[in-house]
């Protein structure tokens, strides 16, 4: 009777995701130690250095997930500025801008019409983009930055009910312990 | 972090043995979801009042102030554009954040009263063995 089997695939939850093992839900906690072969002891060993690796996981992440927050205003003020340079394009005037050349001094600058803006592409390489293709390109990186941070945030999600799980059911086997002993102390009547 | 403990984990167990069914697991989950959703909602909304007194301020000052170029942040420059072009700008950044705002308020308000349901559950099949404070 494969009982854990069919718990874990009835459930509809997915076995693993993106590298992530998934905890198994113990229906009856007899039964998994029974079908495991593990003691108590062991089996509360495994699922504690099972929710060591899943709070390693989870820092990795989220540590990504915070880059990625960082990153996507960033490519938003990009956006704004070549909003601005594609407004004042049409107006023939040049853009008047004050920008700072060292920490706490500022110097003025004047943007003549362009028509392209230079763009960091990282690796110290920098490439020379026209207004629309600049904007095009940014737009792509932002939806890029924003579909990595869903998928980032889902896989966090996953991974925190992992942890509850396994939380839980460390529990339940340290109760179910803790009952046995106590079975065990006491004569039968 | 996580603030669900089922009795005897910690300390003193009374060793009774609860059945938790794949549904109270499932239950536990979307408690501990939403709790982690609250504490967010709570710095984002913190950031969002900041930004909109940000605003605020700025909309202020730029009352007091008689310039007719004012100098207005885009990215990390400030350019110089005409005031009533600022005006019409701050005004609808102040809109935007307010709407933001709003709307975070109102999640926050959605989660509370999702947690508070699922509490009652809990609370109601696990009494004292299980512990859905904060510390």
């Amino acid at each position: 009777m494969a009982s854990a089997a069919a718990a874990a695939s009835s459930t509809g939850v997915p076995s693993e995701r993106r590298g992530i093992p998934a905890a198994t839900f113990v229906e009856d906690v007899q039964i998994y130690l029974t079908q495991s072969g593990l003691d108590a002891n062991s089996a509360l060993a495994f699922l504690q250095e099972r929710l060591q690796q899943y709070k390693i996981v989870e820092m990795k992440l989220l540590a990504q997930q915070r880059d990625i927050q960082a990153k996507i205003p960033d490519i938003g003020k990009c956006l704004d500025i070549v909003a601005a340079l594609q407004a004042k394009k049409n107006t023939g005037e040049a853009l008047i801008a004050d920008f700072e050349v060292s920490e706490g001094i500022y110097s003025r600058a004047w943007i003549e019409d362009s028509n392209s803006v230079c763009l960091w592409l990282g690796a110290n390489v920098m490439l020379e983009y026209s207004y629309e293709e600049a904007e095009a390109l940014l737009k792509k990186n932002l939806e890029n930055a924003k579909a990595s941070f869903e998928v980032l945030t889902a896989d966090l999600l996953f991974l925190r009910d992992q942890v509850t799980i396994t939380q839980v059911t460390i529990a339940r086997v340290y109760n179910w312990d803790v009952h046995q002993r106590r079975m065990k102390a006491t004569p039968e009547a | 972090m996580q603030q669900v403990f089922l009795d005897g984990y910690e300390q003193k167990g009374s060793g009774t043995e609860t059945e938790v069914t794949w549904e109270d697991q499932q239950n536990i989950n979307k408690f501990g979801r939403l709790n982690n959703r609250f504490h967010e909602l709570e710095d984002e909304i913190k950031v969002a009042k900041e930004n909109n007194e940000s605003l605020e301020d700025a909309s202020n000052e730029l009352i007091l102030s008689d310039e007719d170029i004012v100098r207005f942040q885009i990215g990390e420059v400030f350019t110089h554009m005409p005031r009533e072009e600022v005006e019409s700008r701050l005004e609808k950044m102040k809109d935007d954040s307010s709407k933001k705002l709003q709307k975070l308020e109102e999640e926050k308000e959605s989660v509370l009263a999702q947690m508070a349901d699922l509490k009652r559950i809990l609370y109601g099949k696990f009494k004292d063995s299980i512990n859905l404070e904060e510390d």
